[in-house]
C-alpha cells in the first residue's frame, strides 16, 4: 500500500496546540451533566443551521481542530473529553424541567408580554384590574405549555433510551463482552456481525471476508439500497478475529474533526511507528448495516453526537406556518392599534381633566404623585395599556396549539392512510403545521419508493417473434390480469422463487417442449448479468444485484428453469432445467450509460464460445445481422405494445464466436484494459468491434411497479391546481417513463421540453425557447413579467404568476440543473419550469433536490410539501415547508426527518384534501372568530372611556374579564375548531376545487383580519350604546335604580356573551353533541357562575374580591335587561346573516358553488359520474433500464478473489495497496 | 380491535374505529338557505315590532315631571359654591302642577381619615360626597290649605345590599358604636344621625345612604329618593293640582357644572318614561322586515336562473337513473363512493 503524504509537520503543530486545550478541559469534569447538555440544546435550538453538532463546544475554549486517539488506550483518549456514545435529543430532566421551561417560555414574546402587564399592574396608579385579570389566564397557559413540552420531552426520553440501551459486542481485556451502545467510547474496539448495524463511526479493522472486506447497506444514511464495500488496511486486517493482536493493537489516528460530510474522511494510522493514510473506504459509519460479513472489527472514532450520522440529522429546522407569520404581523399591528386606542384615550382624559375633572376635585381628588393634568395623562396612558391588552388575548396562542394538536391526531387515527400489510399508520410527526396542509401549492416528489415500488416485475416478452405474457379466455380476448388471476404452477422447479408470479401458461409449455430459442433466451438471461447469489439455507438462492431490473430477469429465468446458481470470477455455475452446468466465463463487456447494453462472453461447456448482450432496443438494433430484420420487425411490433403498457423494455440478443476471433479480440481486450491512458474509451472501442453481427433472440418487458394509486392520487393533485414535480436521482429515460406512467405526461400535452446542455448559457437558451413557445411574447422587453425582472431586485424578489397556452412538460436532467440552478439562470429556471404542468428531474443529488425546493421557496410565495422515502430525500423535506416522510421500513431517515409519515404515496391525497383543508379551514375560522370575540369584548372600555371621564374604570367586573377568554368562551370554538367540516371527507375528494381557497389564502388574510376586526367594532359599539340607551334615564319597574355601575356591568357581559356564543354556533357548521354540549355549557357555566360569585357567601368571606353581590339577582330579573340583551345579540347577528345571505345570492365564490352542488347532490343523491379508469395512451418507448453507475463486471472478471466458500467476491481494484 | 393479530404476528397498530377517531361524529349541518333565512326574519320583524309598539305604548302610559332646580334655587347653587358656606341652610321651594292624576306608582383614600386622623366612617370619595338635599312635597288642594304628601323612604334600596351588604356595628346604641370615629368630610351629621326621625333608619342601614352607594355607571343618573305613602288623599295616588317641593339645598354641582333635579313618576313594567327600548324595538322589526321584503325580491328574481339548473339537474338524474339500469353493478359501486357510507370498516 503506498504510504500517503502527509504534511507531518503541520500535522504535529495541531496536534501540539490541541493538546494544551483538551488538558484544560480536564478539571471541567465535574460540571453538571445536565447544565452541560442543557446548553446543547439551548444552542441547537437558537442556532437553526449549524445543527446538533456544536455539542460539546460550551465545555471546550476552542472547536476540536483535530481528533487524536489511540486504540485500547482508555486513560489517553479521556483526557480529550470526546463525547461518548449516549445520544441525547431530551431537553430536560426532573429537575432541571421547571426553570428551564419557564425559562423558555417567557422567551416568547406573547408571554413576556404578558408578565410585562402583570408587572404594571401591581403599580398602584396605574392598576386599573385587578392582579388577578392576568395572573388566571397567564398561569392556565404557561401549565399547559408546560405539560405539553413534558410529554414530548418523555417520549423523546423514551427514544434515547431505546437507542442506547442497544447491545453491542466489544472488546474489553482481550474478552468480547455484551455492553450497551451508550458505554461505548472512542477508542474501544467493537465487534459488528452480521446484519447489525454499526454503533458508531468506526475505523475497520478486520473482518470475515478475504482481504478484510466488508459489505454494508447504507439504506439509512443515503437511501440506497445496494451493497456497498469498504476494506480495512492490510496492516490491520492481520489482526483478524485474534483477540490478543486486538487488544494489544496500539495504533493511533488521527483525523478530521467530527463533521457531516458523509462521503469525505482522511486521516492518518500511526501503528508502530510506520503512518498509513485512511480515507473513506476504511470506515463504516454509525446507521449502516453490515451485509455479507460474519464478523468484523471496528476502532470507534467518532461516538455519539460526534457521527456522521448524527451531525447530519439535528432536528434543528424549526418550521413555522405562513398563518404564524401573517398571525405575527397581524399582533404588531393589534398593538399599534392598542397604543393608538391608548393614545386617544390618554388624551381624552387630559382634556376631561381640564375642562371637568380639574373642578370636580371637592369630589374626586387626584390621586396621590398627580399633580398635573400631563401626569394624570401619562398614567392613564398605561392603564388603558393593561384594560385593553385583552385585544391580544394570552389565550390565542394556546389555542391555536391545541387545535393543531387535535387535528394532528386525527392525521394518527385515520384508518383510511393506514396501510395494512405494513402495520403502519399515518403519523403526524410534526403538530404546528396542519393547517398548511391545506394550502400546499407544489408537492415535490421523489421517484423510487416513493411513487413505484421499487420492485421490477418480469412481465412479458418477445422470442423470437412471440409475445408471452398476455392471458386470453376461451374466445380469444384479452384478459385484465387481476388477483383472481390463476398463476403459473412453478412448482415442478424446485429452485423456483415462489415470489414470483407469472400468468401465460404457453410460455411454461414452450419451455417444457424444448423450444431453443425460448432455452437460449432464458440461458442468455441466466448467463448475462453482474448479480451475485447467496444460498444461505440449502436450496434458497437469494440474488443481491445492483440493480431491480437485473433481479428481475435472473429470477424470471430462474422460474422458468435456468436457475443461475453461483458465479466466481472464471465460473458461472447454472442450473439448467435441473441439471447443472458450468459455463466459463471469458469477458463481461460491462454496463454504461453510453453503450446502454452490456454482454458477456461465455464458453459453454460443449467448448462452444458464446456472446450474449442485452440492452437498449436502438442500441441493439444497429448492431444485429442483417438477417435477422423480419424477426427484428416483429419483435419491434411486440416492443411497441409493451412501451404502450408502460413496461421498461430490453432487447436480447446473441452471437456465436469463432475461437480464432475471440483469441484475438482477447489479446486486444487485454491490452486495453491494461493501458494507462484512456482506458476506458479503449475499451469501448474493442467492444464495439465484438458486439456486432448479433442474432437477436427477442425481448423482455419488466413493469416499475407503480405504488397503489399513484395515477389517481396525481391527477386529483393536478385537477387542484397542484404543481407536481418529480426529482429523482434516476436516469432520465426512466423518471420520464414513470411520468408517463402515472399520468404526470401525457400525449395530449402540446410539447414535452427536455433539457439537456453542457454550460449554463445554452441551458439558458433552452429555457428561453421553451418560455417563448408557451408564452409567445415573453422574452420581450415588454412582456410584464420580464419588464419587472428587469427593474427589481433578484432579493426579496415574488415572482408573478404566469399561465402558458397550453399544456406542457419539462424534463431536466441533473447536469444541466447544476447550470440552472445558478444565479443567473435560476430565474429563467423557476419561470419556465413553473409554467409547465409538470416537471421532472432526473439525476439529482440530495443537495440539488433541496435546492430546487429552496428555489421555488424563495421567489414564489407558495406553499410546498417534499414527499420522498429515502435518505436522500431528507434535504427536500428539510427544506420544503412540509416535509413528508413514505414510511414503512423501520428506521428510514426520510421518515424521522419528516413533518408528516405514512406507507403510501395515495394518503397524500387524504391528507391534503380532508386533513389539510379541514384543518385550514378551522384554523380560520378560529383566528376570524377569536378577533372578533377580543375585540368586541375589549372595545367596550373604548366606548365606555366617554362616559367615565376616560378613567380606564373597566365596564366588565373584574372577574368576566378574567374568566371571559378561558372559560367563559374557549369550549365552544374550540369544540367548532376540532369538528368542524363543510364537507365529509368523500366528498372533499371527489372535488379536488374545494381545496382552493386554501391555496390562495382566501380564508383567512389581512382583508378578513380586517373585517372581523370592524365587526368587532360594530358590536361593540351596539352592545354599549344599546346598553347605555336602555339604561340611560331608566329606572326598574319598581321605582329602583337600574343604571348603577353593577347592574350595568352585568348586563353589558352578559349580553356580550350571548353575542358571541350565538356568533359561534353561526359560524359552526357541524353540530356534533359536542359542539351542543360546549355551547350550551359555557352559557350555563357563566349564569351559575355569575350566581356564585355574587352571592352572599363569598361576599361575606372576600368582600373587597367579590364586590358585585347581590348583581345578578336583582337584574337578572328585570324585562328590560332582557329586552336588552335581545336587542343587542339581534342588531348584532341580524345583518351578519343579511350580508351571507346576500353574498350567496350575488356574488357566490367558486367554491360556493361547488358546496352548493354537493348539498343539492345530498338532497337528490345523483351519483356523480363513474370514475373513468386512467388509460395511458403513452406511444413512447422506454429505454434500457439499469442503475446509473455501472455493473459490478469489473470486480467479477478481476479474479483475484479466492475465497473458496464465498458467495461471490470482489477484485482487487479494492485492494490496490498490496 | 387493537390487539388483532395481523398476519405478520404483530399487534395490529391500526387505529380504532370510533366515530369521533374517525371524524366520522353524527352532526346536524345547518345551513342558510333561503327557506331558514327568510322566515326567520319575517318572524324576528314580527316580534321586534309587536314588542316595540308594547314598550311605547308602556312608556307612554308613564306620568313623569321632572324638575331641575339647579338654577330655580340660584341663590342657594352660589351660596353653595364658596366651601365656607357649606354649613349655612338653604332652602328653595319649587311650586308645580300636575295636570292630570298621577296614578300608583372601598378603598377609602383620600378620604379614610380626618385631619387630625381619626378613622372616617364611612370613607371613600362616594361617601363624602353622598346627596344630601332633603326634599319635602307638599300639596295645596286649594290656595289655603298645604298638606305633606307623606313619604316612604324604605324599600327604596335592593334588598341584598340593605340585608347584606350593610351592617352596622353591633352595639347597643349607634352612637356609641361610631365612637372614635369622624364623619365623612362634606357631610353636616355624622352617619348614626342620618334619620332622626327612625332611628332604624340610621347608621349604615341608611336607605338613602344604601342608594347613594349604589354607584352609578354614567355620570347622568336617577336615585330613587322617596315612594309615596298611599294613604289619606293620596290612596289613589297623586291627584290633580298644585304642588311645590320644598327642597333644602345643600348638594353643590354649580362647581363642577353638573345640575340636579327632582323627577315625580309613574312606573310600569318596563319602567319609567323611557322610549330607547321601544323605539330601537320597532325601528330594529322595521329595518328586519325591510330587509326580509328585499330578500325575497331578489331571491325570487334569482330562482328562474336556479330553476333552470335544477331542470339541468333532473335531465342528468334521469340520465344516471337509466345508466343505473343498464349497470347496475358499476352505479352501486360508486355510490359507495360518493355518499359517505364508509365501505372498508
Amino acid at each position: 500500500m503506498p504510504l500517503l503524504k502527509v504534511p507531518f509537520r503541520k500535522q504535529n503543530e495541531i496536534g501540539v496546540c490541541f493538546r494544551k486545550e483538551f488538558v484544560k478541559g480536564e478539571d471541567r469534569e465535574s460540571h453538571n451533566k445536565d447544565v452541560v447538555s442543557y446548553g446543547i440544546s439551548q444552542k441547537t435550538w437558537k442556532d437553526g443551521k449549524s445543527g446538533l453538532p456544536a455539542t460539546r463546544t460550551l465545555t471546550r475554549t476552542r472547536k476540536e481542530q483535530e481528533r487524536h486517539l489511540q486504540a485500547n488506550n482508555k486513560e489517553f483518549n479521556e483526557k480529550f473529553e470526546y463525547a461518548n456514545n449516549a445520544i441525547k435529543t431530551s431537553k430536560y430532566n426532573f429537575f432541571t424541567f421547571l426553570p428551564l421551561n419557564l425559562f423558555e417560555q417567557f422567551q416568547r414574546i406573547a408571554n413576556a408580554y404578558f408578565l410585562f402587564l402583570l408587572f404594571l399592574q401591581f403599580i398602584p396608579q396605574i392598576a386599573s384590574l385587578a392582579w388577578y385579570t392576568t395572573v388566571i389566564p397567564l398561569a392556565l397557559v404557561l401549565s399547559m405549555t408546560g405539560v405539553k413540552d413534558a410529554i414530548d420531552d418523555m417520549f423523546r426520553h423514551k427514544s434515547d433510551n431505546q437507542v442506547n440501551n442497544r447491545p453491542v459486542l466489544v472488546l474489553v481485556n482481550g474478552m468480547v463482552k455484551e455492553e450497551k451502545w451508550m458505554n461505548i467510547k472512542v477508542g474501544d474496539i467493537i465487534k459488528l456481525q452480521n446484519n447489525s448495524s454499526v454503533t458508531a463511526d468506526v475505523l475497520l479493522l478486520s473482518s470475515s471476508e478475504p482481504c478484510s472486506l466488508t459489505y454494508i447497506e447504507t439504506a439509512e444514511l443515503d437511501g440506497e439500497t445496494n451493497l456497498k464495500v469498504k476494506q480495512a488496511l492490510t496492516v490491520t486486517s492481520n489482526l483478524e478475529d485474534n483477540l490478543e493482536k486486538l487488544t494489544t493493537f496500539k495504533g493511533e489516528v488521527r483525523c478530521d474533526p467530527p463533521n457531516n460530510r458523509l462521503d469525505e474522511f482522511t486521516g492518518i494510522l500511526i501503528h508502530e511507528d510506520e503512518k498509513y493514510a485512511l480515507n473513506n473506504e476504511n470506515i463504516l459509519l454509525r446507521g449502516c448495516t453490515i451485509r455479507n460479513t460474519d464478523w468484523c472489527y471496528g476502532l470507534v472514532v467518532y461516538a455519539g453526537h460526534d457521527s456522521k450520522l448524527m451531525q447530519n440529522s439535528g432536528k434543528t429546522v424549526f418550521k413555522r406556518t405562513s398563518i404564524d407569520h401573517l398571525m405575527n404581523i397581524l399582533v404588531f399591528w393589534i398593538f399599534l392599534f392598542l397604543v393608538g386606542m391608548c393614545f386617544i384615550l390618554a388624551v381624552g382624559h387630559g382634556i376631561w381633566q381640564t375642562q371637568k375633572g380639574y373642578y370636580f376635585q371637592i369630589y374626586l381628588p387626584w390621586e396621590e404623585g398627580i399633580d398635573s393634568v400631563g401626569v394624570a395623562t401619562f398614567l392613564t396612558f398605561w392603564s388603558y395599556i393593561i384594560i385593553l391588552n385583552t385585544v391580544v388575548p394570552i389565550s390565542l396562542y394556546v389555542s391555536v396549539e391545541i387545535i393543531r394538536l387535535g387535528n394532528s391526531f386525527y392525521i394518527n387515527w385515520d384508518r383510511k392512510m393506514f396501510c395494512i400489510p405494513n402495520n403502519t399508520p399515518a403519523q403526524a410527526r410534526t403538530t404546528t403545521l396542519n393547517e398548511e396542509l391545506g394550502q400546499i401549492q407544489y408537492v415535490f416528489s421523489d421517484k423510487t419508493g416513493t411513487l413505484t415500488q421499487n420492485i421490477m416485475i418480469f412481465n412479458k416478452c418477445s422470442i423470437n417473434g412471440r409475445s408471452y405474457g398476455d392471458v386470453y379466455n376461451m374466445t380469444g380476448q384479452k384478459i385484465e390480469i387481476t388477483e383472481e388471476t390463476e398463476k403459473v404452477d412453478f412448482s415442478y422447479n424446485k429452485l423456483a422463487d415462489p415470489k414470483f408470479s407469472f400468468y401465460d401458461n404457453t410460455l411454461v409449455e414452450a419451455v417444457k417442449k424444448g423450444d431453443t430459442m425460448v432455452h437460449l433466451f432464458f440461458l442468455s438471461l441466466s448467463l448475462c448479468h453482474t448479480v451475485m447469489s447467496e444460498e444461505k439455507v440449502e436450496g434458497e438462492l437469494v440474488y443481491q444485484a445492483q440493480s431491480p431490473d437485473e433481479e428481475a430477469l435472473v429470477t424470471a429465468a430462474r422460474n422458468f428453469g435456468f436457475v443461475f446458481h453461483s458465479r466466481t470470477s472464471e465460473t458461472i455455475t447454472v442450473v439448467e432445467l435441473g441439471i447443472i452446468k458450468v459455463y466459463k466465463l471469458l469477458a463481461i463487456l460491462d454496463f454504461d450509460n453510453v453503450r446502454k447494453r452490456m454482454s458477456v462472453i461465455v464458453q459453454t461447456p460443449e467448448g462452444k464460445v458464446v456472446m450474449f448482450c442485452k440492452g437498449a432496443d436502438t442500441i441493439i438494433w444497429e448492431l444485429l445481422h442483417s438477417s435477422c430484420t423480419p424477426l427484428q420487425d416483429v419483435t419491434m411490433e411486440h416492443l411497441d405494445e409493451f412501451a404502450g403498457e408502460g413496461l421498461r423494455t430490453l432487447a436480447v440478443a446473441f452471437r456465436e464466436l469463432d475461437e480464432k476471433v475471440f483469441q484475438s479480440w482477447s489479446r486486444k481486450h487485454h491490452e486495453a484494459s491494461t493501458s494507462l491512458e484512456d482506458r476506458e474509451e479503449m475499451l469501448g472501442l474493442v467492444y464495439e468491434e465484438i458486439e456486432k453481427d448479433m442474432m437477436l433472440i427477442g425481448a423482455t418487458a419488466i413493469e416499475d411497479k407503480l405504488q397503489d394509486g399513484v395515477p389517481e392520487t396525481i391527477a386529483t393533485l393536478i385537477k387542484a391546481n397542484i404543481n407536481m414535480w418529480v426529482l429523482t436521482g434516476d436516469k432520465q429515460e426512466t423518471a420520464v417513463n414513470i411520468g408517463y406512467s402515472c399520468n404526470m405526461l401525457h400525449d395530449d400535452m402540446d410539447e414535452v421540453f427536455v433539457i439537456e446542455a453542457k454550460s449554463s448559457s445554452m441551458v439558458q437558451q433552452e429555457l428561453r425557447s421553451a418560455r417563448s413557445k408557451m408564452k409567445p411574447g415573453s422574452l420581450l422587453r415588454t412582456d410584464p413579467v420580464t419588464a419587472l425582472l428587469a427593474q427589481s431586485e433578484t432579493e426579496a424578489f415574488i415572482m408573478p404568476e404566469e399561465v402558458a397556452n397550453g399544456s406542457y412538460g419539462l424534463v431536466i436532467d441533473g447536469h444541466s440543473l447544476a447550470h440552472a440552478l445558478e444565479e443567473n439562470v435560476e430565474l429563467e429556471l423557476l419561470r419556465t419550469a413553473c409554467m409547465c404542468k409538470s416537471v421532472i428531474c432526473c439525476r439529482v443529488t440530495p443537495l440539488q433536490k433541496a435546492q430546487v425546493v429552496e428555489l421555488v421557496r424563495k421567489y414564489k410565495p407558495v406553499v410546498t410539501l417534499a414527499i420522498g422515502d429515502g435518505a436522500n430525500d431528507v434535504s427536500m423535506i428539510k427544506a420544503a415547508h412540509i416535509g413528508v416522510g413514505i414510511s414503512g421500513q423501520e428506521g428510514m431517515q426520510a421518515m424521522l426527518a419528516s413533518d408528516f409519515s405514512f406507507a403510501q404515496f395515495r394518503f397524500l391525497q387524504r391528507l391534503l384534501f380532508v386533513h389539510g383543508r379541514w384543518s385550514y379551514i378551522r384554523m380560520c375560522k378560529f383566528l376570524r372568530y377569536f378577533f372578533y370575540k377580543n375585540f368586541t369584548f375589549t372595545l367596550v372600555h373604548f366606548w365606555y372611556g366617554f362616559f367615565s371621564g376616560f378613567s380606564a374604570q373597566t365596564v366588565y367586573d373584574e372577574w368576566f374579564i378574567a374568566l371571559y377568554n378561558l372559560t367563559y368562551t374557549s369550549l365552544p370554538v374550540l369544540a367548532m375548531s376540532l369538528f368542524d367540516q363543510d364537507v365529509n371527507d368523500l366528498w372533499s375528494l371527489r372535488f379536488p376545487e374545494l381545496y382552493e381557497p386554501g391555496q390562495y389564502n382566501l380564508y383567512f388574510n389581512k382583508k378578513e383580519f380586517v373585517k372581523s376586526i370592524l365587526h368587532g367594532i360594530y358590536s361593540s359599539f351596539v352592545l354599549f350604546f344599546v346598553t347605555y340607551g336602555s339604561t340611560y334615564n331608566s329606572v326598574q319597574s319598581n321605582g329602583k335604580n337600574i343604571s348603577d355601575y353593577q347592574s350595568f356591568a352585568l348586563i353589558v357581559q352578559t349580553s356580550l356573551l350571548v353575542l358571541v356564543t350565538v356568533q359561534v354556533g353561526l359560524e359552526t357548521a357541524y353540530w356534533t353533541t359536542v359542539n351542543q354540549f360546549f355551547i350550551w355549557g359555557s352559557l350555563t357555566l357563566y349564569f351559575s357562575l355569575m350566581f356564585l360569585l355574587y352571592s352572599d357567601g363569598l361576599y361575606l368571606l372576600l368582600p373587597h374580591t367579590f364586590r358585585f353581590m347581590g348583581t345578578a339577582r336583582n337584574t337578572l330579573i328585570l324585562p328590560q335587561v332582557w329586552l336588552t340583551i335581545l336587542l343587542t345579540v339581534a342588531l348584532c347577528v341580524l345583518p351578519v346573516i343579511l350580508y351571507r345571505f346576500l353574498r350567496m345570492e350575488f356574488w357566490p365564490t367558486k367554491v360556493e358553488k361547488v358546496l352548493n352542488k354537493i348539498r343539492e347532490c345530498m338532497k337528490n343523491p345523483v351519483p356523480p359520474p363513474t370514475k373513468t379508469r386512467l388509460r395511458r395512451t403513452s406511444s413512447r418507448r422506454s429505454a434500457y433500464a439499469f442503475a446509473h453507475q455501472s455493473g459490478f463486471g469489473a470486480l467479477i472478471t478481476s479474479g483475484k478473489n479466492v475465497k473458496s466458500r464465498a458467495p461471490f467476491g470482489f477484485g482487487d481494484n479494492y485492494s490496490s495497496h498490496k | 380491535m387493537k390487539m388483532k393479530n395481523n398476519s405478520q404476528g404483530l399487534p395490529s397498530r391500526m387505529p380504532d374505529n370510533t366515530a369521533f377517531r374517525q371524524q366520522r361524529l353524527p352532526a346536524w349541518s345547518p345551513y342558510l338557505t333561503a327557506w331558514a333565512v327568510l322566515p326567520g326574519f319575517f318572524t324576528t320583524g314580527a316580534f321586534f315590532l309587536s314588542m316595540g309598539i308594547l314598550l311605547i305604548l308602556s312608556a307612554k302610559s308613564v306620568k313623569e315631571i321632572e324638575i331641575t332646580y339647579t338654577d330655580i334655587c340660584s341663590d342657594c347653587s352660589k351660596l353653595r359654591e364658596n366651601a365656607s358656606n357649606f354649613y349655612k341652610e338653604c332652602t328653595c321651594s319649587v311650586p308645580f302642577f300636575i295636570p292630570e292624576k298621577m296614578p300608583n306608582v372601598e378603598n377609602c383614600a383620600p378620604f379614610q381619615r380626618a385631619s387630625n386622623e381619626i378613622p372616617i366612617a364611612p370613607c371613600g370619595a362616594i361617601a363624602n360626597s353622598m346627596f344630601n338635599d332633603t326634599i319635602l312635597l307638599s300639596y295645596y288642594p286649594n290656595s289655603t290649605t298645604r298638606i305633606n304628601v307623606p313619604l316612604l323612604s324604605s324599600e327604596i334600596t335592593w334588598w341584598t345590599d340593605k340585608h347584606v351588604k350593610f351592617q352596622n356595628p353591633e352595639s347597643r346604641n349607634l352612637s356609641s358604636a361610631f365612637a372614635g370615629t369622624a364623619k365623612p368630610l362634606y357631610w353636616t351629621k355624622p352617619v348614626y344621625q342620618l334619620d332622626q326621625e327612625n332611628p332604624e333608619n340610621n347608621g349604615f342601614l341608611n336607605n338613602d345612604f344604601i342608594v347613594w352607594m349604589r354607584v352609578a355607571a354614567l355620570p347622568t343618573f336617577k336615585n330613587l329618593y322617596r315612594r309615596i305613602h298611599r294613604i289619606g288623599h293620596f290612596a289613589d295616588g297623586l291627584p290633580a293640582g298644585d304642588y311645590s317641593f320644598d327642597i333644602s339645598y345643600n348638594f353643590p354641582v354649580t362647581i363642577f357644572k353638573g345640575k340636579k333635579g327632582v323627577v315625580l313618576s309613574t312606573v310600569t313594567w318596563s319602567g319609567g318614561k323611557s322610549f330607547f327600548l321601544g323605539g330601537a324595538y320597532t325601528v330594529t322589526g322595521a329595518m328586519t322586515w325591510l330587509a326580509a321584503f328585499s330578500m325575497t325580491a331578489i331571491h325570487l328574481k334569482l330562482k328562474k336562473t336556479i330553476s333552470f339548473q335544477s331542470l339541468k339537474l333532473a335531465k342528468v338524474k334521469a340520465k344516471v337513473e337509466r345508466d343505473k339500469r343498464r349497470d347496475v353493478f358499476r352505479t352501486s359501486n360508486t355510490w359507495v363512493r360518493t355518499t359517505g357510507r364508509d365501505c372498508r370498516d
